[in-house]
């Protein structure tokens, strides 16, 4: 039964293909009215924008965009270089957000900023998250945002006409006339069968976390590219800074993501069967405990960020089954990461942007669950260009200068493999540090106030270091080792889960010198470092965070229980002595 | 005198429904922009409409025989200013401060409330009727106040005594004193004399006044000057800088400071505090030139020890960039923000 349903839709899918293949060769677009995919309707072209429009976008474009889009709009600017996915190469037409069927030119009317019928005008304005696109909305106003797209449209596409109605059509999706369909249980579930049907999966990966198809995928400019991780919905380009909204997932769905290995399934799928995917991707995205979206600080389009890493108590073992209860009930913290740009080797795309941390605790140890999403599982297959404790190594950088040979994008996926790795970094002494002075941000402050760090690696190894200054090798520490372990580690379709234990540090056992004491209601300073070993990632070449503080909580006092109910009879008694003083008083009697 | 009050009636009774339909989030909270730089004049220009709309519906109301008894109004103008901070002002303010700002206006509105004898009394009223309790319905009044507020002390201390953690709050020195001089690569620069070599003229000779001109224009967008564009081919002296400038700007710098130099570059969300925002009249339109120069070739390492607390991941860019590049980056951000270099006269 099973197999003849994937033979059929096997047999359907190539169908599909040759229809398309037909419709393209033979210019395709005269049948398009009678083959018009399910939810889209024609449309028609925008006409030219004004000439005094054009020249006004030129100083747009020239004061805000050439910097990475380059002089000819080729997406080759001086910024292009460091930056994967690289700007958009306007040169071909090729945009990928859309409302329009696959492979044609988005909707852009210069005269017509109206949300839903303008592409082109929301990508300016939303930004195209994950990317170094921003949103230029505030920045730029709504005329000039509009001026410089007529100017790129006109002047910077160059292998297409947006007014050409020989070789243009618009066939756009009817988003808004659309209504999506509840996202129950049962909605879900069609989805997440459909998923595997439609071979999403292949590319996205089991789970969602774009670790499919991760090496092989190209876009039309020759630069790896990869699925998008289902997980992180604030990072789809087209989430214009509305990330939990099912119908951005509908759209690229039913659009495709043209310059992309990212189809359009607008023709071999309904309209019902595109709701239950996107309901189904639009679940998997990260949420609260209780399934409510996480809170997404609008400045930043990522989910808000609270400092405090709270670790909970245990009375006894601290489980290292990642599955556990005690592990399932305790509440995480997002802890977002940047490249480490301070030292050489410079890392300016860090694959790894978010961990997320719990923390228990007992009477001995504090252990710390590390869980982030990687599309690889990276053990190292070549020797390390350097020791992982050096710092400032001179190593020559690619070249800056723009043309695609050197760029970050025509590197990705050919990087020597290293190994995944985290590590964590505290103060010690931190107690000591006289305010206002505080463990300088990275690596320590000097021998006097060093930081220490315990890395894990994926293959296998846990090791200690000291750091004792911003360009000071880290120093590699023997004795402590035996005092830490890995309880748990495994990389699972494209999520590493580590767990990491320590000793909570008292006086007999360990260094106080060298080792971090964990105080219960203290905070204390802690840095997180993350490698992806695909992206040749390794010694200082990571992804880093802020400083964020481990806090144990201390269990409620007994106090909290009683003087409350002392305070609540208390004020039974004032109340009692105000009313009979103002019932005195009034019947003219005095105390 | 009545026109313009209800005038003024009419703006009150608008903002209010704006404000709570922010709260309620039935009207997007964006409606009415904050727009950057511009924000604290904003907001004191906003809070001087709302107090010429109270004005006018209080008196509206007075001449409809609705007036508020003094009693309200000052309960309802403290928890508008509480309402407005917290969901009015954006980046939100502390809970800490918050409360600073309330215990202010509290006392504020007791001041008014208590500025005569008469007003004073008529807002104790209220009070008074409750606890003398002469109607059934104060007496209901009554008898609720006597069991709810001990049970809400009492919760509120609870509330206070169980453990919690909350971020600590750090102040930190925006502009810390430069030194008087600093070394970079080997060459000593001394902070009041030292010029930026690429802020010259067609003639290549220092000139302030000329590289003012050509700056981008302030006001929304700020765009470059419609005939002085860095990337024209025949671009020379300043402007040539500028261009090589923002190339480098673009090699290193946005990943934090952003492509409109506001502090919100693809990096800029995983740090604490967000990197410095140049577009914003605090920070490098304050400065000298020359600070910037220190501050850029030193880095977030390079702080005295009043900068604390060091949480800034700016790297001493020294090890990174030549001098000349530093000071053609400098030179970009003036260019791209429109601010003028502070000088020492």
């Amino acid at each position: 039964m099973k197999n003849s349903f994937s033979l059929k839709a096997g047999m359907l899918l190539t169908a599909a293909f040759g229809v398309i293949l037909v419709a393209g060769s033979t210019g395709g677009l005269a049948f398009a009215d009678e083959a018009l995919p399910e939810g889209f309707k024609k449309g028609e072209l925008a006409p030219e924008p004004a000439a005094d429009m054009i020249e006004a976008g030129k100083r747009v474009y020239f004061t805000k965009c050439v910097w990475c889009h380059g002089v000819d709009g080729a997406g080759d600017g001086p910024g292009a270089d460091r930056l994967w996915p690289r700007p958009r190469n306007f040169n071909q037409g090729t945009f990928k957000i859309r409302r329009t069927a696959s492979g044609e030119l988005p909707l852009f009317d210069a005269k017509k900023p109206t949300p839903g019928q303008n592409d082109l005008f929301e990508t300016v304005t939303h930004g195209l998250p994950g990317s170094a696109m921003p949103s230029w909305e505030g920045i730029l106003t709504e005329e000039q945002r509009l001026q410089v797209l007529a100017f790129v449209t006109t002047q910077l596409v160059k292998d297409r006409k947006f007014t050409d109605k020989q070789s243009e059509a618009q066939t756009v999706l009817q988003l808004d006339d659309l209504k999506p369909i509840p996202a129950t249980e049962e909605s879900v579930k069609k989805g997440a069968e459909l998923v595997k049907e439609k071979k999403c999966v292949e590319c996205h990966g089991t789970e969602g976390r774009g670790d499919g198809n991760a090496f092989n995928l190209k876009d039309d400019w020759g630069f790896s590219i990869q699925p998008a991780d289902w997980h992180k919905c604030w990072n789809f380009r087209g989430s214009r800074q509305d990330p939990y909204n099912v119908k951005n997932i509908f759209r690229t769905f039913s659009t495709g993501i043209n310059g992309t290995p990212m189809p359009s399934f607008a023709d071999n799928s309904t309209v019902e069967e595109r709701w239950h995917i996107a309901n189904f991707v639009n679940s998997l995205c990260e949420r609260e405990a209780d399934g409510t979206p996480l809170a997404i600080d609008p400045l930043a389009d990522k989910p808000k960020i609270n400092f405090v890493v709270s670790s909970g108590v245990v009375e006894g073992e601290i489980p290292a089954d990642p599955e556990h209860e005690l592990w399932k009930n305790r509440a995480r913290r997002y802890v977002a990461m940047g490249g480490q740009i301070t030292h050489k080797p410079r890392n300016f795309v860090n694959r790894i942007d978010d961990i997320w941390v719990k923390s228990l605790y007992n009477d001995k140890h504090v252990v710390f669950m590390f869980q982030w999403d990687d599309r690889t599982k990276s053990v190292a297959t070549g020797k390390l260009p350097w020791a992982p404790t050096e710092v400032n190594i001179d190593v020559k950088e690619q070249d800056p200068k723009t043309g695609e040979e050197g760029s970050i994008a025509a590197h990705q996926n050919n990087y020597t493999v290293y190994n995944d790795a985290i590590a964590m970094e505290t103060a010690v002494k931190w107690k000591e540090l006289p305010a206002p002075i505080k463990p300088r941000y990275l690596f320590g402050s000097n021998e006097q106030y060093p930081v220490d760090i315990v890395k894990w690696e994926a293959d296998g190894s846990l090791r200690a270091f000291e750091g004792t200054g911003w360009d000071k090798d880290f120093a590699e520490r023997d004795t402590y080792e035996e005092n830490i372990k890995i309880l748990h580690s495994e990389w699972k379709d494209g999520r590493w889960t580590v767990i990491i234990q320590r000793p909570l540090g008292n006086k007999k056992d360990q260094d106080y010198d060298e080792d971090t004491f964990f105080e219960m209601g203290q905070y204390i300073p802690t840095v997180f470092f993350a490698w992806d070993g695909h992206n040749g990632d390794a010694g200082r070449k990571m992804a880093v965070s802020a400083f964020y503080y481990t806090f144990l909580e201390p269990p409620t006092p007994r106090e909290a229980y009683i003087y409350p109910v002392v305070i609540a009879f208390g004020v039974v008694l004032l109340e009692g002595w105000v009313l009979t003083r103002r019932s005195n008083k009034r019947k003219g009697k005095t105390l | 005198m009545k026109a313009l009050m209800s005038v003024g009636a009419l703006i009150g009774a608008i903002g209010i429904l704006l404000l709570a339909g922010m709260i309620l989030e039935i009207v997007p909270s964006n409606t009415v922009r904050l727009v950057e730089g511009y924000m604290p004049m904003q907001v004191l220009f906003e809070l001087t409409l709302f107090v010429a709309g109270f004005t006018g519906l209080s008196y509206m109301l007075g001449t409809m025989g609705m007036a508020l008894p003094r009693f309200w109004q000052g309960i309802s103008f403290w928890c508008f200013i509480l309402l407005y901070l917290k969901y009015r002002v954006y980046p939100p303010i502390p809970f800490s401060v918050r409360a600073m700002y309330g215990t202010v206006s509290l006392i504020a509105v007791f001041m008014w409330v208590s500025a005569n004898e008469e007003d004073w009394k008529k807002f104790k009223q209220p009070i008074m009727n409750v606890l003398d309790a002469q109607s059934g319905a104060n007496k209901m009044l009554r008898y609720a106040y006597l069991v709810l507020l001990p049970i809400l002390i009492g919760g509120f201390s609870y509330n206070a005594m169980v453990p919690k953690s909350e971020e600590p709050i750090e102040l930190r020195t925006v502009h810390p004193a430069p030194p008087a001089s600093t070394k970079v690569h080997g060459k000593t620069y001394t902070l009041q004399t030292s010029q930026n070599p690429y802020r010259v003229n067609l003639e290549g000779k220092f000139d302030q006044e000329y590289s003012n001109a050509n700056i981008v224009e302030q006001g929304m967008g700020r765009l470059m000057k419609p005939n002085a564009n860095p990337w024209d081919k025949d671009a020379q002296g300043y402007l040539k800088y500028v261009r090589e400038g923002g190339e480098i700007f673009f090699q290193n710098c946005h990943f934090c400071h952003g492509d409109n130099l506001n502090g919100r570059g693809l990096h800029a969300f995983a740090f604490n505090p967000i990197p410095a925002n140049f577009t914003d009249p605090g920070t490098i339109a304050q400065l000298q030139e020359t600070f910037i120069f220190w501050r850029v070739a030193k880095g977030g390492i390079g702080l005295p020890n009043e900068g604390f607390p060091w949480a800034s991941v700016m790297p001493p860019w020294e090890q990174h960039l030549t001098v000349d590049e530093i000071w053609k980056v400098i030179l970009f951000e003036y260019w791209h923000t429109g601010y003028y270099p502070r000088t020492w006269d």
